[in-house]
């Protein structure tokens, strides 16, 4: 027994005794890494991982309880994660952290290193607990494959032997997914559910065309979607109220306002409809928003477009009963992350009488009023907070289902942003 | 899983939108939205609002219903009490209320402030006229002003003895009908009224309550709260049976042998001694708890998983109940009473001497009964059910025990008969199921061993679960009255019951058994399941 292996023996054991009287908090303990390793022996050590520690009972027969099992975990999902470089992966363990341990059963992060080819395969394979108020523990495991040279243009041979067999696979490209490379489609093609950010695609509109013509049996994912969810409720709980409701086919006006950053911060605001390579588009969120109302409620055709001073511009939309103006204006701002909306009104202006509806966001709260007929009603503060990636991560990994009205927003938005793009061309 | 390229849209026209089915005059906004059933604008007014329950449950389950976005803009709330409070005592009352037992705290002030413009407080007796007609003209009011549209929720967190008065009241000041009953009011909106256990104190009062409430209020209009049901085990018990394909099929007595229900508390009275000892155990947990999750345990499944067909299923095997004669309560049914003894390392004081309790009550603090199913499923199965107070650990579970393998296969090796399979699904506090099977000992010759296989719901979902009165006061307003009880089914379980009260008040019922606190109940309870051949198990 070598020195190293002693070490990680020793290591093993703290790690397991740790579990077994459960420490509170969340532990993160490597346990297991290896370079120049070959798959077969991480398949090998994740078989392994939880045995429990031998326990015995006074008569020296092994201890079996009801309640004592050291390890009583229930399987969900796998997790595979591509990322571009160490520091990309270290970010996706922090992120897979403070999802509280939530979803999956095993999360790959692949870092593929094109290019160099000497020692092509290194693991570092970790449990992750966290106790719950309940007394339960919740595990996953988590393995962090390097692949360098050529075996980096097969990362689904590589993937495919340490999957918990059986489960739902989710395959999430947390930043610029590379569309053009070979193992892309591979990837997706082993995944059961494929996630994105949109808020991170440098070629927004490539990236939400593409989106669009990926047909997924278990659909596609997109933070930026989840991000304007709490949007999007606010938004339909104007009209859940029949007394308002009628003011939905006469709507006449529609202006977005999303977060760009202050132009002393070293970024220019610049023209957000250009794509600059290498930083990504913050109007995809706002986007998304124009597309998700626009498909809602059926607003079919534009017309003309006004291209607005920095970067702003605005559609003319046919709509049922009216036509619609649609303005989508970039504010610089700090005091929200860039993309994040910042304000939605919709304004109806029908035979029904004149009405207004506002979410107004400041910081961490957001106004949201009506104005109906010169009347203000049911003005009110409500909680706005930017949600962490986990979070939506994690309310992604529970809905798994193809979304139909996500698929039509996002068309919609790829749309409005090559109209936009078109006119300005 | 196949990916399938399809073209570019084209850049000049948005597509109409693919086929999403919509309701006609639906909110198309809402469509695919997370929360898709809404509550329409209402008021709820919380007769008894300076109690208990309004700071522990009720205020915290709307705060946390606000914040997830399930209460309407138009949401108001109106304290009715007796207490000279004025909008602002109420108000601090509330946020108390939820900054302390809300599962998201503390409240931001400057959301509280727009919270609290929607929350009003009408002082008044509840049998002063005068006060109902008050509460009206404010409900006109909220009405006009925050577009309420008429709907309003009556929470009754009042003792029962008070609902009489209170509906009464209700009903002449034109409070209780709804919509098209409505004498004034421009006919709009919804009536609807939340009533807390105990339903009745016996088979009689139970009846009379529910007459009261009939008076007065349409069934359809009335959600009798167990917050048991509320639970989300309750409802995956429904999901488990139902959803999956492998338990239903031996979901009947040629597999099942057994069934065992347990609702244990470590505690004792602990204040509520005047309470208890008018109601004791059968009355407190058997009687909705108990009965209920045997119901949805043993139920049939329903044609769809609407309130009317889920509560005919449940109300078709408490009916299939066989009631007991004077001479089966003595032997199918164990009272006891526990004594001074240790739970959980601290020292339970006997029941007769807590506060408020008669010195010579009689009233059970345990209870163990054997009930029948005569149905086609469940005929020959025996039921055990028990509850009770300082017991050695606080825990709900339903165990099935399956009969044995027909043959004793390996007895031939040496060894006797391998324990039966059970199938426990725990309801609180570990939510989970549990498989119990027999497994070779490893190594040369044959030795069996029973090992568990043990699921718990908080290993593979750690998401935070709403609380009970969230999932419920939502439903209500909804309108989803699949997770109340109905009156039927409240007087049905009165019917079991009312043999068992009557043979102990007659003397039939046979004797009152003593146990030390921090015991699982009397012996006697032990010698109901050894005369069958069976054993309690030990959760």
């Amino acid at each position: 027994m070598n020195l190293q292996t002693r070490a990680i023996l020793e290591e093993q054991a703290v790690h397991r005794r740790l579990m077994q009287f459960g420490e509170h908090a969340s532990l993160a303990t490597p346990i297991w890494e290896a370079r120049d390793t070959s798959v077969r022996a991480i398949a090998a050590h994740l078989a392994t991982l939880w045995d429990p520690p031998a326990r015995l009972d006074e008569r020296g027969d092994p201890l079996v309880t009801e309640k004592g099992l050291p390890h009583a975990r229930a399987s969900v999902l796998n997790l595979i994660v591509t990322v571009n470089d160490d520091a990309a992966a270290d970010r996706i363990v922090r992120t897979l952290l403070d999802l509280g341990v939530r979803h999956p059963s095993r999360a790959i992060v692949l870092v593929p290193q094109h290019g160099t080819a000497n020692q092509p395969l290194d693991a570092r394979i970790s449990t992750h607990c966290h106790e719950t108020d309940d007394g339960d523990r919740m595990c996953y495991e988590e393995v962090i494959l390097t692949v360098r040279g050529e075996a980096a243009d097969h990362l689904s041979g590589i993937v495919a032997p340490l999957l918990i067999h059986d489960l739902p696979t989710h395959v999430w490209w947390p930043s610029d997914p590379p569309f053009n490379d070979p193992v892309f489609d591979q990837l997706v093609e082993m995944g059961d559910r494929v996630l994105f950010d949109s808020s991170d695609f440098t070629d927004l509109l490539g990236g939400l065309r593409r989106l669009g013509s990926l047909r997924h049996a278990s659909g596609i994912g997109d933070l930026t979607w989840e991000r304007l969810a709490w949007w999007q409720e606010l938004t339909a709980q104007f009209f859940d109220a029949p007394r308002f409701r009628r003011y939905l086919p006469n709507l006449s006006r529609l202006l977005i306002r999303y977060a760009v950053p202050l132009p002393d911060a070293g970024m220019l605001p610049g023209d957000p409809n250009a794509s600059e390579p290498g930083v990504p588009s913050p109007m995809a969120q706002a986007l998304l928003y124009a597309g998700w109302i626009a498909t809602r409620l059926g607003w079919r055709r534009y017309r003309t477009l006004q291209p607005l001073q920095d970067g702003a511009f605005q559609l003319t939309l046919e709509g049922r009963h009216e036509m619609i103006e649609l303005a989508i204006r970039p504010e610089p701002t700090a005091a929200v992350r860039t993309g994040e909306l910042l304000s939605v009104r919709l304004r109806s202006l029908g035979e029904t009488g004149a009405a207004e509806f506002i979410i107004d966001r400041t910081g961490d709260v957001a106004v949201v009023a009506t104005n109906a007929d010169g009347m203000t009603a049911l003005l009110r503060r409500v909680a706005m907070e930017t949600p962490r990636e986990a979070e939506l991560l994690s309310a992604q990994l529970t809905d798994d289902v193809v979304d139909p009205i996500y698929e039509n927003a996002l068309r919609a938005a790829a749309i409005i942003l090559a109209s936009a793009r078109e006119s300005a061309g | 899983m196949a990916t399938r390229t399809a073209e570019p849209p084209s850049a000049a026209v948005i597509p109409p939108p693919e086929a999403v089915p919509s309701a006609p005059h639906a909110n198309p906004l809402r469509e695919g939205l997370r929360h898709e059933r809404i509550a329409e604008p209402c008021t709820m007014i919380i007769c008894g609002a300076t109690g208990d329950l309004t700071e522990r449950k009720l205020a915290p389950a709307l705060y946390n219903c606000l914040l997830d976005g399930f209460l309407p803009p138009e949401f108001t709330g109106v304290g009715f009490a007796r207490r000279q409070w004025t909008d602002d005592e109420f108000r601090a009352h509330l946020l108390a209320g939820i900054n302390k037992y809300s599962r998201n705290r503390p409240v931001k002030p400057e959301i509280w402030e727009s919270i609290a413009a929607t929350i009003e407080y009408q002082q008044g007796d509840f049998n002063d006229p005068a006060a109902y007609v008050e509460l009206a003209k404010r409900l006109d009011r909220i009405d006009r002003d925050r577009g309420t549209a008429g709907n309003r929720l009556f929470y009754l967190a009042v003792p029962p003895s008070l609902y009489p008065e209170i509906v009464s009241h209700l009903h002449h000041a034109g409070l209780a009908a709804s919509g098209d009953d409505r004498a004034t009011g421009g006919k709009r909106g919804w009536t609807r009224v939340i009533v807390e256990k105990p339903f009745g104190y016996d088979l009689e009062s139970a009846r009379t309550l529910n007459r009261v409430i009939a008076d007065v209020f349409d069934e359809d209009q009335v959600y009798r709260i167990d917050h048991y049901l509320g639970k989300e085990t309750v409802q995956n018990l429904s999901v488990f049976r139902f959803g999956n394909g492998l338990f239903e099929p031996i979901w009947n007595r040629r597999y099942i042998d057994s069934v065992q229900i347990t609702v244990a508390e470590t505690v004792g009275v602990e204040g509520r001694g005047e309470f208890y000892d008018e109601t004791g155990a059968l009355r407190d947990v058997v009687q909705n708890h108990g009965l209920q999750l045997m119901a949805m345990f043993a139920m049939e499944p329903p044609v769809e998983f609407g309130p009317e067909d889920l509560r005919d299923e449940k109300l078709k095997v408490l009916r299939a109940v066989k009631p007991m004669s004077p001479a089966d309560v003595a032997t199918n049914v164990i009272r006891g009473q526990y004594v001074s003894g240790w739970v959980e390392g601290e020292r339970i004081t006997s029941y007769r001497d807590a506060p408020e309790v008669a010195p010579d009550s009689e009233t059970d603090t345990f209870v163990a009964l054997k009930l029948a199913i005569d149905s086609w499923r469940w005929a020959g199965v025996p039921f055990y059910l028990r509850t009770g107070k300082a017991l050695p650990s606080r825990v709900t579970e339903i165990a099935v025990q399956f009969r044995r393998a027909p043959l004793a296969l390996f007895s031939r090796a040496g060894v006797s008969q391998v324990d039966p399979n059970v199938l426990a699904i725990r309801v609180q506090p570990d939510e989970g199921i549990l498989l119990r099977f027999g497994a070779k000992v490893p190594g040369q010759g044959l030795q069996i061993r029973t090992v568990n296989m043990d699921f718990r719901y908080g290993s593979s979902f750690a998401v935070d679960s709403p609380d009970a009165y969230e999932t419920l006061l939502v439903d209500a307003m909804v309108g989803d009255a699949s997770l109340f009880t109905r009156a039927d089914e409240v007087e049905r379980a009165w019917e079991i019951l009312q043999p068992i009260l009557d043979a102990w008040n007659t003397g039939q019922g046979g004797p009152l058994h003593f146990y030390a606190a921090g015991t699982w109940g009397p012996p006697a309870a032990d010698e109901l399941l050894e005369r069958d051949g069976r054993a309690w198990r030990k959760p």
